[in-house]
């Protein structure tokens, strides 16, 4: 198997000092990797990525970034690491212009910025047409791959994706996947958090089930899909 | 009604500098700053000080002996002060708080607390006395359709071309888009790699500059007291809603239109004899504005999605 990009060790973390939401997350994404986690609402999946971002406090366990210990790390440092992150909601500036949003995702890019919206421009040709249209006005499809791009113009190595899926057409749907595939193939790994178990699992090389802060199981994707105690809890309703 | 246009447009100039200041103060950080009033003092009150005459020793305490420096000077000198206090102001006591997750209503009620806290340093080390800055008296000139003096009429152009500057300086600057960017969501400008505690640093620090150089505005237009700007922060507040929370262009316009209806309706038949009550015209008529604009002349309804 290759490097390991991310690997977190028993992490702990909450939102309120002495009540953690997550306790204990194993996990491990190498490089070119796609990685997804799926589990119930309210499991811990969000609440996981915004650890990693340094949006939350870990309490406990540790996680590194290439070997390299980023525990706790203000979330602008991490994007410096090669971390991108498209949130669950609010993952464009609405009364920015398209355009505005690509520049603020390049902020660390300095005056590289440029030509790193140029090139990202020529992958999303859509955005190109509508760079000084306000993100605000853009349709939930659209919106999502404006998040996508913004977390993709500091070209990271590692994006970790929330629900990029949630809310969309099934048109869309196919859309945001396809575009995912394409930006593994050049090489970034993902860890994908997706509602749609059945449709990650199959996408991705392995999965993660999270359930109550914990992971419960992990494998392959097809062997998850397999696994009749994961169908049992949180696949055969879907 | 024509005559007090010119007087409208001058106090419409110190509202809208000042309404600009707090309205960009609130979008990024969400802070009703009710100690703005004191930043706006604090600009006319270091002006004063720098420029007065050394001989003058009415003003302050005698150990605290003005400087005579010229008005420019000085004027420029008390902007870069304000900044500095403004950025003390968030780094000792708002960034902490807001590190310790305090609620939107605490803050507001520590901005009440923080402007009679300084008000009262002011009537201590100011004095309650009304003051003047040492530039000489002007003749009014007509303007096209008003008069006013010279210097009152540079202030005016002064006033327009700072908010000009800080339109095209929020519209094509990286900083300017990226305090744009903060006041959306300042997570998703984290997330971005913006570090978003030094974009609320900057806004703190041009706020202050900007309602410090309203306070020399009003105090070169009016005069100097202790509780200037907290006189004149309910029409900042007026300009401010008026134009639409939140956003700097309607910040100006509301601004310029709440003063220049203060001095007009000066001029109405019925305020013969209550001019003191001429602000209640002003704020009548934004209530009114307001009930058919509820989010303000500029501003835009929140879409919900
Ligand atoms: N900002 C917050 N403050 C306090 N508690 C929160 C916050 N966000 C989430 N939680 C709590 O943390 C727990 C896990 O939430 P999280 O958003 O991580 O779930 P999730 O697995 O992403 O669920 P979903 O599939 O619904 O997105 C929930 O119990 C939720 O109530
Ligand atoms: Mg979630």
């Amino acid at each position: 198997m290759n490097n390991p990009i991310l690997e977190c060790n028993g992490i702990a973390a909450g939102y309120v000092k002495g009540l953690n939401i997550l306790q204990g997350v194993d996990l491990v994404v190498s490089e070119g990797e796609i990685v997804s986690i799926i589990g119930p609402n309210g499991a811990g999946k969000s609440t996981l990525l915004k650890a990693i971002m340094g949006l939350i406090n870990i309490s406990a366990g540790r996680f590194f970034i290439e070997g390299l210990e980023k525990t706790n790390l203000p979330t602008h440092k991490i994007v410096n690491e090669g971390v991108g992150y498209v949130p669950q909601v609010q993952n464009v500036f609405p009364s920015l212009t398209i355009e505005e949003n690509l520049e603020m995702g390049s902020w660390s890019l300095g005056k590289n910025a440029k030509q790193s919206i140029n090139e990202l421009y020529q992958e999303f040709p859509l955005l190109e047409e509508r760079r000084k249209e306000k993100a605000g006005n853009l349709s939930g499809g659209q919106r999502q791959i404006l998040a996508l791009a913004r977390a993709l113009v500091t070209s990271p190595k590692l994006l970790l994706l929330d629900e990029p899926s949630a809310g969309l057409s099934p048109l869309a749907i196919d859309d945001v996947f396809k575009t995912i595939k394409n930006i593994n193939l050049k090489g970034v790994s993902i860890l994908l958090v997706e509602q749609n178990a059945k449709r990650a699992l199959k996408f991705s090389n392995r999965g993660y089930v999270l359930d109550q802060g914990r992971n419960a199981y992990q494998g392959t994707g097809t062997d998850l899909l397999d696994d009749p105690r994961v169908v049992d809890l949180y696949l055969g309703k879907l | 009604m024509i005559d007090q246009l010119g007087n409208g447009l001058l106090l419409g100039i110190i509202i809208s500098v000042a309404s600009v200041a707090l309205s960009l103060l609130y979008s990024v950080t969400r802070i009703v700053n009710f100690a703005h009033g004191e930043i706006i003092a604090l600009g006319a009150i270091m002006t004063l000080f720098f420029s007065n005459p050394v001989d003058s020793r009415v003003i302050y305490l005698d150990r605290f002996s003005p400087l005579g420096l010229d008005f420019v000077i000085s004027a420029f000198l008390a902007v870069i002060l304000c900044g500095v206090f403004g950025g003390l102001l968030e780094l000792i006591l708002f960034r902490p708080l807001r590190k310790a997750e305090v609620g939107n209503i605490a803050i507001l009620v520590v901005t009440i607390g923080l402007s009679i806290f300084i008000r009262h340093l002011y009537l201590i080390f100011a004095t309650g006395r009304v003051q003047n800055f040492p530039l000489e008296l002007e003749r009014r000139v007509t303007y096209l359709f008003f008069d006013m003096t010279p210097r009152n009429f540079r202030v005016l152009i002064a006033g327009i071309i700072v908010m000009v500057l800080i339109g095209l300086l929020l519209t094509f600057t990286r900083i300017g888009k990226a305090m744009r960017a903060v006041r959306d969501s300042g997570e998703l400008a984290s997330i971005s790699g913006i570090n978003s505690d030094n974009i609320i640093l900057i806004t703190w620090i041009s706020s202050s500059m900007l309602a410090g150089l309203a306070g020399i505005f009003q105090g070169v237009i009016n005069d100097i007291r202790y509780n200037m700007g907290f006189l004149i922060l309910l029409l900042v507040f007026a300009g401010t809603v008026l134009g639409g929370i939140g956003t700097s262009f309607g910040a100006m316009v509301g601004g310029l239109l709440i003063g220049i209806f203060v001095q007009v309706s000066v001029a109405f038949p019925f305020m013969e004899g209550h001019i003191e009550a001429k602000n209640a015209v002003a704020l009548g008529l934004m209530i009114v504005i307001l009930l058919f604009r509820p989010q303000g002349i500029f501003g835009q309804k929140e879409r919900i999605s």
